[in-house]
């Protein structure tokens, strides 16, 4: 309470000019005050202008006492609010790990008869067509944008390499033999997937293509309408970014460029 | 039926190419009936039903974004 009182007459010293104020700090308190319950103030300020020394310091002193009280909250505000924020990335971190060794697994043949799942695929970036052989245009144009793609990013050498990978939505016809025929004209790299069709049925399931088989000819031929993307799957196995029609093979490598540069592992 | 290969896909789009361009240049079909047969015979049927709807789809997609469709004004049923 000291402290609260003795600020009037220290307001009203500050508020006099400079050489007003040596000259005040000399005067008897009785003088200044002529403020109510002013008797008490008066001894005390007696007592404390008997020191001779200017009062601004101690305004100072309160106001960095107060400022580092001050930062010292915000400190720890911003300390909690750090741990949390580590606290959600932990959770996010194990969430995304769980999906990288559950989600959109897949069993399914190479079109060299081998078995393949996801785990074939860890540590590999990975780009994915889903599509059929009968294809009219849209499945060969977009497969040559994938594979100009790859061969955009085979060209840088300190980039890692991509995996473009055809996964059949016509499991009826594309057999083995089938996707062997049709990857080949593509790049040497580009690997033909295929199954049965509940394996074919589930991949498409893990990743959202929709696709459905159109009706039946004279010859027995048909169109499978199926949606149109390409997916990107970082080496962790994540979904990581698909594109659509409208990007250019230019855009697509410039995204997986960004994705390169700032992917994290989740894995060990 | 084995799905065509590269080469005959290629012999395929050609061959729409062609009979296209014969009737962008052409009010009616019929000067475009030759390069219409090269055009079934390099392609699979069920390619040419697509083909077909294709170019009817873009055909209206160009008369559509040249605002020749226009809303109907009443809003009566018809």
């Amino acid at each position: 309470m000291l402290k609260h009182r003795s600020i009037r007459p220290v307001l009203l010293l500050l508020a006099q000019p400079p050489k007003a104020q040596r000259g005040l700090s000399q005067l008897k308190a009785s003088a200044l005050l002529r403020t109510p319950g002013g008797e008490a103030l008066h001894v005390r300020c007696r007592l404390l202008s008997g020191q001779g020394q200017p009062r601004g310091p101690g305004l100072r002193t309160r106001l960095l006492v107060t400022a580092l009280f001050g930062a010292g909250l915000g400190g720890a505000w911003l300390a909690v609010r750090a741990e949390k924020e580590r606290e959600q990335q932990r959770r996010r971190t194990e969430a995304l790990r769980q999906a990288s060794v559950g989600q959109g697994d897949f069993s399914l043949l190479d079109h060299r008869g081998q078995a393949r799942c996801k785990a074939d695929f860890r540590g590999q970036w990975v780009l994915m067509y889903f599509g059929f052989t009968h294809c009219p245009d849209i499945c060969p144009d977009e497969l040559e944008k994938l594979v100009q793609v790859v061969r955009q990013l085979e060209a840088q050498p300190n980039l890692p390499p991509v995996q473009p990978i055809f996964i059949t939505v016509d499991p009826a016809r594309d057999d083995v033999a089938a996707m062997a025929r049709y990857v080949q004209d593509f790049h040497p790299r580009l690997l033909g997937l295929t199954g049965s069709a509940e394996q074919v049925a589930q991949v498409s399931h893990s990743y959202r293509v929709y696709y459905n088989a159109g009706p039946k000819d004279e010859d027995q031929d048909y169109i499978v309408d199926h949606s149109i993307a390409i997916y990107l799957l970082n080496p962790d196995g994540l979904f990581t970014d698909y594109y659509g029609r409208a990007r250019s093979a230019e855009q697509i490598a410039d995204s997986v460029r960004r994705h390169m540069a700032a992917f994290r592992s989740v894995l060990h | 039926m084995a799905a065509p290969s590269m080469k005959e896909r290629q012999a395929c789009w050609g061959a729409r190419d062609e009979y296209w361009k014969c009737l962008d240049e052409h009010e009616d079909a019929g000067p475009c009936q030759t390069l219409r047969r090269s055009f079934e015979a390099s392609c699979p049927q069920q390619w040419i039903k697509y083909f077909d709807k294709r170019r009817d789809y873009l055909k209206f997609k160009e008369k559509f974004e040249a605002g020749q469709f226009q809303p109907s004004n009443t809003t009566a049923k018809s």
